[in-house]
């Protein structure tokens, strides 16, 4: 029996943020928009799902006058990519075989 | 990238692995404080050496003075950093760490060398091993074997400075700095900018 891959990272731009995050202290929004190449848009959209869903941490502050998002993964996050990446495994080996 | 129906496990692994490949090892440049305080440290030493050994000048202690000007340089420049930094990895949180733990060490160490008697025969000793502990740590943290190696050799000075008085101290000192953070540093600086620009 397959465990079912939770929809919230089993989607290509959320998973890469939490990809992203899962390897660093934390990360501004320009520097994962960067790194994922998505549009502020869609990424926007993407990391309140995250936030609402409470994998990631969202701070807004400003500095020198200019809007500073930065994010940071949760444990709840940590967790929830951990099982994920578990259930992917069972999937692939499967696959294998 | 686009939102997706069809994403198979198989995607989804192989997108984990770009996206973890991106932050690995990942690490702010950090050599303007082995060069800034590598050099400032080396021409001090030098020129604290000249003032005392070769022309007697009394005061010769008082470039040292400079030590504290570079305190609040080195302040300002990393607060003006802080606000440009978009990514922190772990790496540079603990590097934060092991710098703001030597920091505090030298600040220490001055004071005992102010507020003690004849400490300063063996203050260059302690300095050296603060400058490889903080090399010998960061080197291993960024993966960086000139600073490794740079740290290890402060080990050694730092033994040999015992068996020297002040005025030789004074050249060990600027030797041990030239081999933990300046050469090092320009070393890193380079191989950072190489990798910026193929990147670029």
């Amino acid at each position: 029996m397959f465990k079912e891959l939770d929809p919230i990272l089993h989607s290509q731009l959320r998973l890469a943020v939490m990809s992203l995050l899962i390897g660093v202290k934390e990360a501004d929004f320009t520097f994962i928009r960067e790194k994922t190449n998505a549009t502020a848009g869609n990424l926007s959209v993407q990391v309140q799902k995250l936030k609402d869903a409470g994998y990631i941490e969202v701070v807004k502050q400003f500095k020198d006058n200019y809007p500073l998002t930065t994010c940071k993964i949760t444990p709840k996050g940590i967790e929830a990519f951990d099982a994920y990446v578990k259930a992917l495994q069972q999937y692939l080996q499967v696959g294998k075989g | 990238m686009q939102p997706d129906k069809e994403f198979s496990p198989q995607d989804s692994l192989a997108l984990i692995q770009t996206m973890i490949s991106k932050t690995k090892d990942s690490f702010a440049d950090n050599t303007f404080y082995f060069l800034f305080w590598g050099w400032l440290v080396f021409g001090c030493s030098l020129v604290s050496y000249s003032l005392k050994v070769l022309l007697h000048y009394p005061n010769h202690y008082f470039i040292w003075w400079l030590i504290p000007v570079g305190g609040v340089i080195t302040w300002v420049y990393g607060a003006r950093q802080a606000k440009k930094e978009r990514v922190k990895s772990f790496v540079d949180e603990a590097l934060d760490h092991v710098w703001l733990g030597v920091g505090l060490a030298f600040f220490v160490l001055v004071l005992v060398n102010v507020l003690g008697s004849q400490t300063w025969q063996t203050a260059f000793t302690y300095y050296i091993l603060l400058y490889g502990i903080g090399t010998f740590v960061t080197g291993n943290l960024i993966r960086f074997k000139p600073l490794v190696l740079g740290g290890l050799i402060n080990f050694v000075l730092a033994v040999v400075s015992v068996r020297f008085g002040y005025d030789s101290q004074l050249l060990i000192g600027a030797l041990a700095i030239l081999i933990s953070y300046i050469i090092p540093g320009h070393l890193l600086r380079a191989r950072l900018q190489k990798n910026t620009s193929q990147h670029a």
